[in-house]
């Protein structure tokens, strides 16, 4: 009995120390906000500028995709708590190394026609969104219907850039 | 003119504190003139010049070619492994490619092919095991390879243009091949003779 009362005792300590330290840790971090996504401006590259888009695929691509893919994040309110915020940022600054929206008339037509191929590849396969946003946003779980919506015309509008590429 | 071989100092050690043991010298600008000069002098000696294509660029159309016709066996034979080590090399490949032969519109053209090629080249070293995914960007990739060797010829080596109407969800893909015998890379060994030679590339 004692033995084992003096062993709570020590293994009390160091639990302890670990709750207060990753406390100390959590509220310290709180002060290291990442940069905000957020150019509030319409580049002439954009893709709703260089297409004309069906305001139908582009209420998708603004409620599935712009977060990650253009110079534009809508922030939730969670997204002020660290380490979310930092996580956010990384998947921001990834997605937007793969696709910008924001930026996609910058790409050479023959890229243009690549990524609208690996877009409806992405949805087709069900790689994107990704299930951890899609859990957080109800609107960028895509039904049958808006998939096809989005991946009939991304293949319309490759096939009409490569004839006349 | 002193405050110039300050902020030059300055300047260089801030480049070059990686390699710095005493870092907080960079900050401290205050610190006696002699001492950051000297400082200096030896961090220069040490900073190493940007790497640059240039001198490694001598990879030639045909190594792209050979580097596509490995990935291209490797997925005739479903190994998403050795597809994406081939992935690997075909990106190196592409951006050491010896440009300094071609002429200015040539590497324009050049450029806005492998732009493109070696993005799928890095998605298909990047995703061993996921033959699939590897493929979709396969299919893109050997169209880029089509119109590479259409502009640039086929570095010596009869080639022919191969298309399988099953690949890419029906929709029928091509690919290029060094055998006149149909090895399909998109259908693997479910289907390893689907397609017909559609171009002899001489």
């Amino acid at each position: 009995m004692r033995i084992g009362k003096r062993n709570h005792t020590i293994n009390m300590k160091p639990i302890k120390k670990i709750v207060l330290a990753v406390g100390i840790l959590f509220i310290a971090i709180q002060f290291i906000q990442p940069a905000h996504n957020k150019s509030g401006q319409v580049l002439p590259t954009d893709f709703a500028k260089i297409y004309s888009l069906p305001a139908s695929v582009e209420g998708i691509l603004q409620n599935a995709c712009y977060d990650c893919h253009s110079n534009n994040t809508n922030y939730p309110w969670y997204s002020n708590i660290q380490p979310m915020a930092w996580i956010m940022a990384s998947h921001i600054k990834n997605g937007k190394e793969k696709l910008n929206f924001s930026d996609f008339g910058s790409n050479i037509t023959r890229k243009q026609i690549s990524k609208l191929k690996e877009i409806v590849n992405q949805i087709k396969d069900d790689e994107m969104p990704i299930s951890s946003y899609k859990a957080m946003h109800k609107k960028a779980s895509l039904t049958k219907e808006e998939k096809s919506l989005i991946t009939d015309w991304m293949n319309k509008k490759a096939e009409s850039l490569s004839v006349s590429n | 003119m002193t405050n110039i071989i300050l902020g030059i100092a300055i300047a260089a050690l801030s480049l070059t504190s990686c390699n710095n043991s005493n870092s907080k010298i960079a900050e401290n600008k205050n610190a006696n003139k002699d001492t950051v000069q000297v400082k200096s002098q030896a961090d220069t000696s040490i900073t190493p010049t940007p790497i640059v294509a240039d001198e490694k660029a001598t990879v030639t159309i045909k190594e792209i070619i050979s580097t596509y016709l490995q990935m291209k066996n490797a997925f005739a034979k479903d190994n998403t492994n050795d597809a994406a080590t081939a992935g690997k090399s075909l990106q190196a490949a592409f951006i050491n490619f010896d440009i300094k032969t071609l002429s200015a519109q040539q590497a324009k053209t050049f450029a806005d092919i492998a732009d493109d090629a070696k993005e799928h080249a890095e998605h298909i070293g990047a995703n061993g095991g996921k033959i699939a995914h590897q493929r979709e960007h396969f299919i893109m990739l050997s169209k880029d390879m089509a119109d590479l060797i259409k502009i640039f010829g086929n570095g010596g080596q009869t080639l022919y243009k191969d298309f399988c109407p099953m690949a890419n969800d029906g929709k029928g893909a091509t690919w290029i091949s060094e055998t006149k015998d149909i090895k399909n890379p998109y259908l693997g060994k479910a289907m390893p003779t689907c397609g017909s030679v559609k171009e002899t590339i001489q």
